[in-house]
């Protein structure tokens, strides 16, 4: 009892904790819904296509930990923009080795995420519009780039879709953000994002320089939609302009499921790992149980509500604590 | 030299009370929104042909109000610190549910919409309930709901829509429709009462002072006896009557329902209520929204006539809604707001 008590108040300490908890319980659903899925050789497959929806829900959490209600709703159109310039210039104009095409796709992604970032950060437009003019913009030019549907690839993209080595390619994708992450960890920027994310005006009184730390955020939300832009390509190798927006909402909500508050200052990536995890798995299950196609909406956005209401009856004491002080 | 430093100076002294006047007037008037229609509408008469014929500006009117509309429960949610990205899917729900009840399943047209109003109003009231009580954000409670609504559609029809929704329907919002013997379409008349009808709810009762007190700050709102959960449901409740209602006026303009029929209003309707300048916090009314929407219809139409290719039109669209916002719509700087 004890102990039972000991590890609720872990995750509790942890936003993230309760998603994953939920996430984990799904896998272990999946594996015993069908057995198949705990095979290791069909991990790459599985991995392949989780990995673009995991990397857009982390590419959209440094904008949201900034706070000010930011938000980056450009994330979606960025990465399918990203993989269309991979998949339908890079590629057929011979500048599809690695060695091109990643700089140039996490190069666009770092140019459009500071542009947001000037914009909202820098000339104080509300982040739900500027990113929502990005959003049309982008999707714009996707549109012009590839008016219609189209499909390339190159050996580098086929590995990362399936196996580099004996690691499934979309998990190296997936920890490349970790890194990063890491990285800044090192650094004073963290600290500072999650200071500014808190309290702006007190981050300003201290002396931090707010609009960069922001610029940055975005910024580095930019990168990681570049990778997950590589990771969409990895795994469809093909580019289509119309799903522009698939991942964009669908983003946001897994950030927000893995434990972030959407008004920043609070969560973690793995948060919106664990969130995108619940959605996915959540969707694998419905497929495995063999859910009619018309019901599996149906199914989804309930189990979807549930997931959220639940994850937030578990952290309740925390939000009481809140409310009162 | 030295004249122009004394220039700039006196032009410094002068120029404070100028902007202080004008941010005063923007408040009451959106001066800025107003100007900013007139220009494009006016850039529209020189350089597009036929743009300012009764006919244009019917159609123009007519698209505006169905944007208009799609913002008016947006506009209420916004306003009380909520987002409603279930808005397309109780389109869907008003759209299909008049078809098939009226044409397939033989059902008049009024019991047909009060089914559809009780169904908006009890799913808009789980919205804002959910939120609410388990302090989740309303994002994800709504696109939660969005996906039942779209697949209890899907799985009720079948995945066909065959039905297709009374023909008076139809005429509320044609272009040459007329409103008892008036020559406006009905539907632009509509628009225009609930614009009067929301502004007042809005500014001049206690439901629409509630509104804007848990907007504004929901922990001092409770401690003012307002019911803040009473108001966030009944804000979400609204929010999906309206676009329901909206939905059954679409089914009549596209003759069908169909479950993506109101994908278009997801992002287009919440950018007519921060172009009009709401914003998230209690800032703004529905005039404004009233505004966004015959901004961005008007910026649209001229892009159209311009014959601009629909990808160039996003594009430009995108850029020229941003140039029209840096006029009214920025945040303090945070230096002025410590």
């Amino acid at each position: 009892m004890r102990r039972g008590q000991a590890l609720i108040d872990t995750l509790r300490a942890r936003p993230w904790g309760f998603a994953a908890v939920i996430a984990i319980a799904l896998l272990i659903a999946n594996v015993v819904a069908r057995s198949s899925f705990a095979t290791p050789s069909s991990w790459p497959a599985t991995l392949a296509t989780f990995a673009p929806f995991a990397l857009a829900a982390m590419a959209s959490t440094p904008q949201i930990l900034s706070g000010a209600g930011n938000i980056d709703i450009s994330i979606g159109p960025l990465l399918n923009l990203i993989n269309i310039v991979i998949v339908a210039v890079l590629i057929p104009h011979g500048l599809g080795s690695p060695w091109v095409a990643v700089p140039i796709a996490l190069g666009i992604g770092a140019v459009v995420g500071a542009i947001n970032g000037v914009l909202v950060a820098g000339m104080r437009f509300q982040a739900v519009l500027a990113t929502l003019c990005t959003l049309f913009v982008l999707e714009g030019v996707a549109q012009k780039i590839l008016p219609n549907p189209t499909t390339g690839t190159a050996s580098w993209l086929a590995h990362l879709g399936n196996k580099v080595g004996p690691i499934p390619g979309a998990l190296i994708l997936i920890v490349v953000p970790f890194l990063l992450w890491f990285a800044l960890g090192r650094t004073a920027y963290l600290r500072t994002l999650f200071s500014v994310g808190g309290d702006d005006a007190a981050s300003f009184s201290a002396g931090v320089n707010v609009t960069a730390v922001r610029v940055i955020a975005f910024t580095l939300g930019g990168v990681l939609a570049g990778v997950a832009g590589i990771a969409l390509a990895a795994a469809t190798q093909s580019g289509d302009a119309s799903q522009a927006i698939q991942y964009t909402l669908p983003a946001l909500a897994a950030v927000a499921i893995g434990g972030t508050s959407l008004l920043g200052g609070r969560g973690s990536l793995i948060g919106s790992v664990a969130g995108a995890a619940i959605m996915f798995l959540i969707q694998t299950l419905l497929d495995s149980l063999a859910v009619s196609d018309l019901w599996l909406q149906v199914v989804y956005g309930m189990l979807l509500l549930l997931a959220i209401v639940f994850s937030s009856m578990l952290a309740a004491p925390r939000a009481v604590k809140a409310r009162t002080a | 030299m030295s004249t122009v430093g004394a220039e700039a100076r006196a032009d410094r002294a002068e120029r404070p009370s100028l902007w202080v006047r004008l941010g005063a007037v923007q408040r009451r008037f959106q001066l800025f929104q107003i100007i900013a229609l007139v220009a494009l509408f006016e850039w529209g008469t020189w350089t597009v042909t036929d743009f300012a014929t009764k006919q244009s500006v019917y159609s123009m009117l007519v698209t505006a109000s169905f944007l208009g509309l799609a913002g008016a429960g947006q506009t209420i949610v916004v306003l009380v610190g909520g987002i409603d990205f279930s808005i397309p899917a109780f389109i869907s729900l008003g759209a299909i549910l008049m078809s098939e009840l009226t044409g397939s399943h033989g059902w008049a047209f009024v019991p047909a919409l009060l089914v559809i109003m009780a169904f908006a109003l009890v799913l808009g009231a789980v919205n804002g309930y959910v939120s609410h009580r388990f302090r989740v954000p309303p994002l994800v409670v709504t696109l939660g709901m969005a996906s039942v609504i779209t697949g209890g559609l899907l799985v009720w029809t079948h995945g066909q829509q065959t039905g297709s929704p009374p023909t008076f329907l139809g005429r509320l919002s044609s272009v040459n429709g007329t409103t008892l013997g008036i020559g406006i379409p009905p539907v632009v008349v509509i628009w225009a009462v609930v614009a009067i009808v929301l502004g007042v709810v809005l500014r001049r009762t206690l439901a629409g002072r509630h509104v804007y007190a848990t907007g504004s700050n929901p922990v001092a709102a409770e401690l003012a006896l307002v019911r803040t959960r009473r108001v966030w449901v009944g804000a979400f409740a609204a929010s999906a009557l309206l676009a329901a209602l909206l939905g059954v006026l679409i089914a009549g303009y596209a003759g069908a329902g169909g479950t993506t029929l109101g994908d278009p209003y997801l992002f287009e309707g919440l950018a007519a209520v921060i172009v009009g300048g709401t914003a998230f916090g209690a800032r703004g009314d529905y005039w404004r929204t009233v505004l966004g929407a015959l901004v961005l219809t008007v910026l649209s139409t001229v892009l159209v006539g311009k014959g601009y290719s629909s990808a160039d039109q996003q594009i430009i669209f995108g850029i020229l809604i941003l140039v029209v916002v840096a006029g009214y719509g920025r945040e303090l700087r945070l230096r002025d707001r410590i």
